[in-house]
């Protein structure tokens, strides 16, 4: 299971601080999901100390869809996972069409959605968040909208089978929970223990698919260079496999 | 007033809480207390709140960490771990609450989960983005006191600059 997180400086514990609390707590693995500058971290040494798996993300804040526009396109490659902010309904409508979206962060928290803007997301692979940082730290009305929301954002994923992601949305280590508590949160407010769990999960699943496709190895979609490809750049040495030895001198 | 018979006593389960805030933090007991019926209050309403009945039976927290024995009601273990999930804060300060286990029998509780917990403090000076900053250190974990304000940022040895 992942969780979602904002680093340091924009949160206040550093990737490795979030890394070291999220190892106790059981995760696999964690998304940085900065909205701006991606902070600097050594995923390697991350791993090897604590045994979690830190992925480069990006939480996409625009104003409107052409400035979210702009952004997405510079940022796709750099992001193994691509969030949007989920802003007003308009950046809500444009995010579910968008392939190149991972995420469409808490698409309930300022804007809204309806069934036309969910089924869109299912056709795109576009995951809609559900966002229980204001269900574990905010009180009163807050709470009672963001919960609401919440409601109806799961009768909607029901109904269209929409692809989603569950996070805490934590910015410090304190705010992290580990996924027992989400389970247990998830079923006082109507969540599934399964779904749940498949939402946090869902974080690893998409990063291991964006980063297969930066992997060298990685052509087209279905195609990819297999393990017999050396043998042959060898035995067809004679000129007619070229692109291969320069993809091999590459290495 | 007279012990119930024994086949009507209430059955307890004992959750083992982990705390942790930042290194300038003071928790007492009472404020654990306060915290967690107020969550099980906003989330799961009073009679929810009144059939979890948690109650902080051992409690101890020092220097930015601590542990807690929290008592609850068998069949509403569930519901009582959601409610410490919710705790964020206890009297202005940031809390993280973990559940690391449920037991029986508050001994059983002690000796499992909440045994090896404490762990040697000190205070050092670190180089922490590109300042020398007084830190306070637990293990590989830094707790690095901020420039100007009175907070911190949570760090670990991974983050120091060599050299």
């Amino acid at each position: 299971m992942y969780e979602a997180v904002h680093a340091h400086p924009e949160g206040e514990s550093t990737v490795s601080r979030l890394a070291a609390t999220a190892a106790d707590y059981g995760y696999d693995g964690l998304v940085v999901r900065n909205h701006g500058a991606l902070p600097t971290f050594d995923a390697g040494r991350i791993r090897d100390e604590f045994g979690v798996d830190v992925v480069r993300g990006v939480e996409v804040r625009a104003e409107d869809p052409a400035q979210a526009s702009g952004y997405l396109g510079s940022l796709r490659q750099e992001a193994a996972v691509l969030a949007l902010h989920g802003g007003s309904t308009a950046l809500n409508r444009f995010a579910v069409r968008q392939e190149r979206v991972d995420v469409l962060a808490h698409p309930m928290r300022d804007g809204d959605l309806n069934h036309v803007l969910v089924k869109a997301a299912a056709e795109h692979g576009v995951h809609l968040e559900v966002n229980l940082g204001r269900v574990l730290r905010t009180s009163g009305g807050r709470r009672v909208r963001t919960l609401s929301g919440l409601r109806k954002l799961r009768e909607l994923i029901a109904a269209y089978d929409a692809p989603f992601v569950v996070s805490a949305d934590a910015a410090s280590h304190l705010e992290l929970r580990a996924p027992r508590e989400l389970f247990a949160l998830g079923e006082v407010i109507g969540f599934d223990r399964d779904d749940v769990e498949a939402g946090l999960a869902e974080w690893g699943r998409i990063a291991a698919a964006n980063r297969e496709q930066v992997s060298e190895s990685f052509v087209e979609p279905g195609v990819r260079r297999g393990r017999y490809e050396e043998a042959d750049a060898v035995a067809g040495s004679d000129g007619h496999t070229a692109p291969e030895d320069g993809a091999e001198a590459d290495r | 007033m007279r012990h119930l018979p024994k086949h009507l006593q209430p059955r307890w389960r004992y959750l083992a809480v982990g705390l942790e805030s930042w290194p300038d933090a003071e928790l007492s007991r009472r404020d654990l207390q306060a915290a967690l019926w107020e969550s099980a209050r906003a989330l799961l309403g009073d009679p929810g709140s009144a059939d979890a009945d948690l109650t902080v039976l051992r409690f101890s927290f020092d220097g930015g960490t601590g542990e807690a024995v929290v008592r609850v009601r068998r069949d509403e273990v569930t519901r009582s771990r959601a409610a410490v999930a919710c705790v964020s804060s206890i009297d202005g300060q940031p809390v993280g609450l973990a559940v690391l286990g449920t037991s029986g029998t508050v001994r059983a509780c002690e000796e499992k989960y909440l045994s090896e917990r404490p762990q040697a403090r000190g205070e050092r000076t670190v180089a922490f983005g590109g300042a020398e900053r007084p830190a306070v250190v637990r293990g590989s974990r830094l707790d690095v006191r901020r420039r100007g304000d009175d907070g911190f940022t949570g760090a670990t040895n991974l983050d120091l600059e060599q050299g």
